[in-house]
């Protein structure tokens, strides 16, 4: 056996094996997996009913908040690693400050990404969210 | 440690890895590039620069992705620009460590046909390194 082929195999064990462990041991840290997947559940359950009913802007930001949002705010707008956004007691404009404006070591600027319509979208979305 | 702390160190720790591995494929290609007879020195000192910065690059990429977990809450996929993000960023994360592991075991004794197509792979890497890292910076800045 060559050297070169030799090495190959060595770097495909060794790439195979990293990438192996990293995905073997990543959700043994990802916190409450149980608990968050009993509630992805019930978000998802819940939000098939809810976003049947959701209609025009409401119904778009949904699919704004599902693609830019959810990742840190969570899939049912609980809470992750952002806050909860059910019964916001912010005015339109705060929330739209925060969304354009970013919350500094917090939240990313959504200013480039959404523009007004999308951020009334979203708000109409928001709104949406009480219990 | 606080969130945000992880987050610069991301941000500080992840340009190393796709520098090293661009400048790794550059040297090698240049090294490739140059005639052998004429300037034998100067290749191999591309060669070495090559082999240096891609090592290099391979062991910074495994503090880059530790703490780029750590940010994502382990999650090894997600979804928006964190699942474009990923999509680049694993096989880029496996061609780096086999292409570096390969390196190390072939040292300077790769033919010359062997090495070339170790450079169309070092340069594919490259590029996926350079897309996972534009969709990191578009995950970050624009969310």
């Amino acid at each position: 056996m060559s050297i070169e082929v030799k090495g190959l195999l060595l770097g495909l064990v060794t790439a195979l094996g990293l990438l192996g462990v990293t995905f073997g041991l990543s959700p043994l840290f990802q916190p409450n997996k149980t608990t968050d997947a009993n509630r992805e559940q019930q978000a998802n359950a819940a939000s098939v009913a809810s976003t049947d009913v959701l209609q025009g802007d409401a119904k778009r930001g949904y699919g704004l908040f599902d693609q830019s949002c959810a990742p840190c705010h969570g899939d049912d707008a609980r809470g992750d690693e952002g806050p909860s956004l059910y019964n916001l007691a912010k005015s339109d404009a705060r929330i739209t400050t925060i969304i354009k404006g970013g919350v500094k070591g917090e939240m990313p600027s959504f200013a480039k990404k959404f523009n007004d319509a999308d951020v009334q979208a979203l708000i109409a979305y928001l709104r949406t969210l009480k219990d | 440690m606080e969130n945000s702390l992880w987050i610069k160190m991301h941000g500080g720790t992840t340009h190393f890895p796709i520098a090293l591995v661009m400048a790794s494929a550059l040297f090698d290609l240049v090294g490739l590039i140059i005639p052998e007879n004429l300037e034998k020195s100067r290749r191999a000192g591309f060669r070495a620069a090559g082999f240096y910065s891609l090592i290099l690059g391979a062991m910074g990429s495994i503090g880059a992705v530790l703490s780029g977990l750590v940010i994502s809450r382990w999650q090894l996929w997600g979804r928006g620009n964190l699942a474009h993000h990923h999509t680049f960023l694993w096989p880029a994360f496996g061609l780096l460590t086999g292409l570096a592991v390969w390196r190390l075991v072939v040292g300077n004794h790769a033919s010359n046909r062997a090495f070339r197509i170790y450079l169309g792979i070092a340069l594919i890497t490259a590029a996926l390194m350079g897309a996972a890292g534009y969709w990191g910076g578009e995950l970050l800045l624009k969310g």
